[in-house]
């Protein structure tokens, strides 16, 4: 009974429902607003702490008969995407597309037979889709 | 029909309560186009990711490949060598794109340079690297 009356009374009286519609559409904005750039944040500290655990080194390169062989290693804890290949000696920086997938713990060849290495000291470099690199000294 | 148009009573609060739904729908609008607006450079700001893959030391310049590793695109809009602002060929890159970067210096065999690249929105990289003998 008493539920019916303040039900009623509830609908009847409209003074400051402007007021509560004001207020929640307020809310709902900051609302949009804050999880919008939380969210993002959140997915680049991902970004950023995925980089960080990147852990891939260049073990071996060595000529072969066609070409040159590359090892690369991932002592990481998640699967590294190289997708550049450095090859810098004192007259030249030659770059190639690569996309070589290492996982875990893994230890990979690569053979490229249009990759000549140069005479002399050289430097091979790898670069990861996260964007850190890897570097091996030879000659 | 005619006592319909001849009856005006009640024009008024239509009118008025028309009036208020154009208003707030367009003070919606307006808040959530500023909404877009505020959380859209806010996102651009921090998806941007920029890495310097190789740094070559040529006669007269000094030329940078740079790989975009973001979520957005950039545009590089200042290059700075020992904190002098040098000039530099145009490089805007879409995200996973790379590209060389030339910037006009005449750098000295030995020596060890402070470069420093940033994009329209304020992300820099600064690294020290050393020229060749």
């Amino acid at each position: 009974m008493l539920w019916t009356i303040t039900c009623r009374r509830l609908k009847r009286d409209r003074r400051g429902i402007s007021n509560i519609i004001v207020i929640v559409l307020s809310l709902v904005i900051i609302l949009a607003i804050v999880s919008n750039v939380v969210l993002w944040n959140y997915e680049m500290n991902n970004l950023d702490w995925e980089k960080m655990k990147e852990n891939v080194i260049i073990t071996n390169v060595e000529r072969v008969t066609y070409g040159s062989q590359f090892t690369f290693e991932n002592d990481g804890g998640l699967t590294v995407h190289l997708v550049s290949l450095w090859i810098i000696n004192s007259t030249d920086h030659q770059r190639y597309d690569i996309s070589v997938f290492v996982n875990s713990a893994e230890t990979k060849n690569y053979l490229r037979d249009d990759i000549s290495l140069p005479t002399g000291s050289y430097t091979v470099k790898v670069i990861t889709e996260r964007g850190n690199t890897a570097v091996y000294s030879g000659s | 029909m005619r006592k319909l148009s001849r009856n005006r009573r009640g024009i008024t609060p239509v009118l008025s309560s028309l009036l208020l739904t154009v208003i707030a729908v367009a003070g919606m609008s307006i808040a959530v186009t500023a909404t877009y607006v505020i959380t859209d450079e806010l996102h651009d700001n921090m998806g941007e990711r920029l890495i310097v893959e190789d740094v070559w030391f040529t006669t007269g310049q000094i030329s940078l490949y740079l790989r975009n590793v973001g979520k957005v695109s950039i545009k590089v809009a200042a290059v700075y060598v020992n904190r002098t602002d040098q000039s530099f060929t145009s490089l805007e890159l879409e995200q996973d794109k790379h590209g060389w970067l030339t910037v006009t210096y005449g750098w000295s065999a030995d020596s060890a340079y402070e470069i420093k690249v940033v994009t329209r929105r304020g992300t820099n990289v600064v690294d020290y690297y050393m020229s060749p003998s």
